[in-house]
């Protein structure tokens, strides 16, 4: 009965806030109609330059089947290497192809095409992709251009490869991160949001009015999760509506099995907001303390880069996070279709870390100290 | 000027009082760094690979054997069908399947030709698609071992050097963007909260009733902060030096002009914060979420501003990060020269002048 | 075997915060239905020791009884039969009139029905009929403690807490504020007050002076006046306060 009340007053105070709701519908409008075309890790519009020492139709046709793919865009044809290692310094090229002066001979010779390309690796994914492209045009039109060799037509056992790709055929990298960045909104809204409330409170004194009444200290922290999962349910029904309506996405997986992993999520990040609120004096330090949590978290998810690639003391470390169980189930329901059975083991965790998280919100409110 | 160092010194009191959040900020870096330069890569190291096919036939057995001595492949599981592959992939137990044809030795030896299917997991698309690379690289060995007998086929392969991290660290990336992140987190949101956290309190006003004028309060509020920043700016550097082994090429001076331009950039974002917002929750919500997603989005920091639609790329444009990362990768790991970065420097220092000028206005009108 | 008598039985009770000591060991009594003036300087430890009699804070060594309840051991019940209003004025301004006064019935547990009806009579009685769907935050100091005072009454507690009631307001609002308290202690609410105001003590029944931790004094205001020879009780309370070492 007393919770009613509570509750009640939890909920008129989150609508009455001048600042809340409207964050709580923007937030996710925004990551969903914005992020999306923004996080994207496919690399196109890579700048290339060309040194071309040779000048003949052959150079020039490679240089063509290069532009043609799509990735590139050629900045400059130019004689002088050194000219184009000055453009990669001021950032004008990612990508250099130099074409040594006995190119066409070599062509038609059949020998190995004497190019080189060097490519600006300090962003390390954009550097290797980007040879990757070059390297695969210089195959093909070395495929294409060189003199068929009879031998080759009858060499012998061939292995006939083909791949495909699962649940994403086109690796459309959007599809990748939609149910990621629904991770991320809910996270951050919820963690946020519930790590100001008691501290907020207790600025304006009013726990103190609380503290003096006989009211359960479960049923205060419980009210003030509830509404998250509240918060928390509308932002993953927008979301998932504004995927299916902007993006044409579908969950390909149980929508029942996503909110109930959000609600789990709630649990933790309301959980430890309330928790931080609880050890925290002041707004401002509740806040820091929650912004340094949520980036360690989101940093060591799998959200932006796999957890398989960590070194094994930070993949260790990862198990604490609540987020990667939250993220990895999110992902896997939402593009592979998982089921409960698939995602027990991330189903477990956050229930666990949430378990903890809420009893220890509970027992670090004191009424009396 | 007496009054005005009392008032720096006030500053001062305050924010060490409060000894977590100094903790914090002091601390946070620390761990960005160590995070982002050891953890956070986006390497494969060790993809599992399900096989479907008959482990008994010879050709198959060979062709497992060469994908699983490949340092980043390693063979988990023999699978009766291919149906069961989505299954693997839902469980999350495997990374790709490779799929050998029934009779394969025998369509190889007899036929001449043997087909082999690669199944990734698309859900992950870069991932996928490296892990798809290796297998094809391993099979690509082994096709060619199957020709050597035959005659040889020369196939180009360019040579291909990488430029400026030649084993191609994520860190080299990631350094100059944690320092962009933080620098302004630390600087505006502080800033902001600060200022807004008077303004509440209504000493805000005692201050400015004060012989000391608008912009002198201003500036004793910024230069606490300025120097925590610099603290932290020496502790990345530091730690990226010397712990992650990123190089410090170009001339340390012109790094640290170009920081403090950027940091006075980040104080005239968390005055402007000030000034906007009405209340600590406010300013807080503003500079914590309205700040962090942006700025770690469209920085370049993680996703590359290339890649993204033009108008985005516009909207990055106007994040004073992206520049300030832009030229700290060129100090910092390319080792140029000022004469290379000018044209950030320039559009950095219209950006910082535009935030400050509008930023100090709007607070003395607001006032 | 006093607890019929007395509601508030304090025995040697001590606060220590680190080497401070904000309490030291106090004993006295408060009897039912009596307003019971709390004085003392700022710092004097007269938060603290109330703090402890309302169960928001745990005594070092000490304890006592409040409404027949161990302080020790029993705060929640003790919670349920006072009324509390602190200086900090806390009731939540984001909330109307009426729907902080339903929070606070429901919390004691009153139903429904009953809160209504309380809270009708309650307006009628501030007068504030008009503003009950005001915001709290919206209303003048004055109204707002009147408020907080009723609500602190909601559940006819056997004594109410005021912890400096009628800071920053003015004289008129005060005065009507005291016969609001001294209504509600003929009808039979014991009143524990702090308070700076030394007009305001000689409302009250008996008054306790507390120094540096201490209880300098505790009888009657007359009683007061005359044992220490002073007109009022601001001459008295400055006789005793100029004895204090600490700030």
């Amino acid at each position: 009965m007393v919770l009613l009340y509570l509750l009640e007053k939890e909920f008129k105070q989150f609508f009455r806030d001048p600042g809340l709701p409207k964050m709580a519908i923007a937030f996710p409008v925004l990551m969903m109609l914005v992020f999306p075309f923004a996080v994207s890790m496919e690399i196109r519009n890579v700048d290339l330059v060309v040194v071309d020492s040779n000048r003949s139709v052959a150079s020039s046709k490679l240089v063509e089947s290069c532009t043609a793919s799509g990735y590139f865009n050629l900045v400059e044809v130019c004689d002088d290497p050194a000219r184009a290692m000055q453009l990669m310094d001021r950032n004008k090229a990612d990508a250099i192809l130099t074409i040594e002066s006995d190119f066409d001979r070599c062509l038609e010779r059949g020998e190995a095409l004497p190019v080189g390309v060097k490519v600006n690796t300090i962003n390390g994914t954009k550097g290797s992709i980007g040879a990757g492209y070059l390297t695969s045009c210089i195959q093909r039109y070395y495929a294409e251009n060189a003199p068929t060799q009879p031998t080759t037509a009858a060499a012998g056992p061939q292995l006939d490869v083909s791949s495909k790709y699962y649940f994403n055929t086109y690796l459309d990298y959007k599809k990748f991160m939609v149910p990621a960045l629904i991770v991320i909104a809910i996270t951050m809204l919820t963690g946020f949001f519930p790590a100001l409330n008691i501290v907020s409170e207790k600025e304006r004194g009013t726990i103190e009015q609380i503290n003096v009444t006989p009211v359960n200290r479960g049923a205060f922290i419980l009210c003030k999760l509830i509404p998250y999962w509240l918060v928390a349910f509308f932002v993953l029904t927008a979301c998932l509506l504004i995927a299916r309506w902007v993006f044409g996405y579908t969950c390909a997986g149980s929508v029942g099995l996503m909110y109930f992993f959000t609600a789990g999520n709630i649990l933790v990040t309301a959980g430890m907001g309330l928790l931080i609120s609880n050890y925290s004096d002041n707004a401002q330090q509740a806040m820091f303390v929650t912004w340094f949590f949520m980036m360690v978290f989101m940093l060591v998810s799998g959200i932006f880069t796999p957890i398989a690639s960590m070194p094994g003391w930070a993949q260790a470390i990862t198990y604490l996070n609540p987020m990667r169980y939250y993220a990895d189930a999110m992902r896997g329901i939402y593009i592979k279709g998982s089921s409960l059975a698939d995602v027990w083991t991330d189903a477990a965790g956050l229930l666990t870390i949430g378990a903890a998280m809420v009893s220890w919100a509970i027992l670090s409110y004191k009424k009396t100290n | 000027m007496k009054e005005f160092l009392s008032f720096i010194k006030k500053e001062f009191r305050h924010i060490f009082r409060d000894r977590r959040t100094i903790l914090i900020v002091l601390v946070m870096p620390i761990v960005q760094i160590i995070l982002f330069g050891f953890a956070v890569s986006t390497e494969v190291h060790d993809a599992r690979v399900d096989v479907v096919g008959d482990l008994a036939d010879p050709s198959v057995r060979q062709t497992v054997a060469r994908i699983d001595q490949n340092p980043y492949l390693h063979v988990t599981a023999v699978l009766g069908s291919v149906a069961e592959v989505a299954e693997r992939f839902r469980a999350g137990k495997s990374d790709v399947a490779v799929c050998f044809e029934r009779n394969f030795d025998e369509r190889l030896r007899h036929y001449d030709k043997a087909f082999i299917r690669i199944l990734g997991d698309g859900s992950d698309p870069n991932t996928a698609q490296m892990i798809v690379n290796y297998v094809n690289g391993v099979l690509s060995t082994v096709q060619s071992e199957l020709s050597a007998s035959e005659g040889t086929q020369t196939a180009s392969f360019p040579h291909v050097q990488y430029m400026y991290n030649p084993a191609v660290r994520s860190s080299y990336n990631f350094v100059p963007g944690v320092m962009g992140l933080i620098l302004m987190l630390v600087c505006s949101m502080m800033t902001a909260i600060s200022i807004v956290r008077e303004k509440e309190s209504g000493t805000l006003e005692l201050l400015l009733v004060s012989p000391i004028r608008p912009v002198g309060v201003i500036v004793s509020k910024a230069i606490p902060y300025l120097a925590l920043s610099l603290i932290n700016l020496v502790t990345i550097l530091l730690l990226a030096r010397f712990v992650l082994g990123v190089p410090l090429r170009g001339s340390l001076f012109l790094l640290a002009v170009m920081s403090v331009l950027f940091i006075l950039a980040s104080l005239g974002i968390g005055l402007l914060i000030s000034v906007v917002s009405a209340t600590q929750k406010t300013a807080l919500l503003i500079s914590g979420m309205g700040l962090t997603m942006p700025t770690m989005i469209f920085s370049g920091i993680i996703f590359p501003c290339e890649s993204m639609p033009v108008i985005l790329q516009y909207v990055s444009d106007i994040i004073p990060a992206k520049w300030y990362i832009i030229m700290v990768k060129k100090i910092m790991i390319e080792g140029v020269g000022f004469s290379y970065i000018y044209p950030e420097f320039i559009i950095l220092l219209v950006m910082t002048l535009f935030l400050l000028v509008v930023s100090v206005r709007l607070f003395k009108r607001r006032l | 075997m006093n607890e019929n008598t007395d509601i508030i039985i304090v025995e040697q009770l001590t606060k220590k915060f680190g080497n401070f000591t904000a309490v030291d060991h106090i004993s006295f009594r408060v009897h039912r239905g009596e307003i019971f003036g709390f004085l003392g300087a700022n710092g004097a430890g007269k938060t603290t020791a109330m703090k402890i009699l309302c169960g928001l804070s745990l005594p070092t060594s000490g304890g006592g009884t409040v409404n027949g309840y161990d302080l020790c051991r029993e705060q929640e019940k003790i919670k349920r039969h006072i009324g509390y209003m602190s200086q900090k004025f806390s009731l939540y301004a984001d909330l109307k009139v009426w729907e902080n006064i339903r929070l606070f019935g429901g919390i004691y547990g009153l139903s429904g029905k009953r809160i209504r009806q309380k809270s009708d009579e309650m307006l009628r009685y501030l007068n504030m009929t008009d503003l009950r769907d005001e915001l709290v935050g919206d209303l003048p100091l004055g109204w707002k403690q009147k408020l907080a005072f009723s609500i602190a009454l909601i559940h006819e507690p056997a004594i109410v807490f005021l912890d400096e009631p009628t800071g920053g307001v003015d004289p008129e609002t005060r005065r009507l504020f005291w016969d609001l308290i001294c209504e509600t202690a003929e009808a039979g609410t014991t009143i524990f007050v702090t308070t700076h105001y030394m007009d305001e003590a000689e409302y009250c029944d008996r008054v306790s002076i507390m120094v540096d931790g201490v209880i300098a004094d505790l009888d009657t205001p007359a009683a007061l006046k005359q044992r220490h020879q002073a007109a009022d009780m601001d001459a008295v309370f400055r006789k005793l306060a100029y004895q204090a070492k600490r700030e």
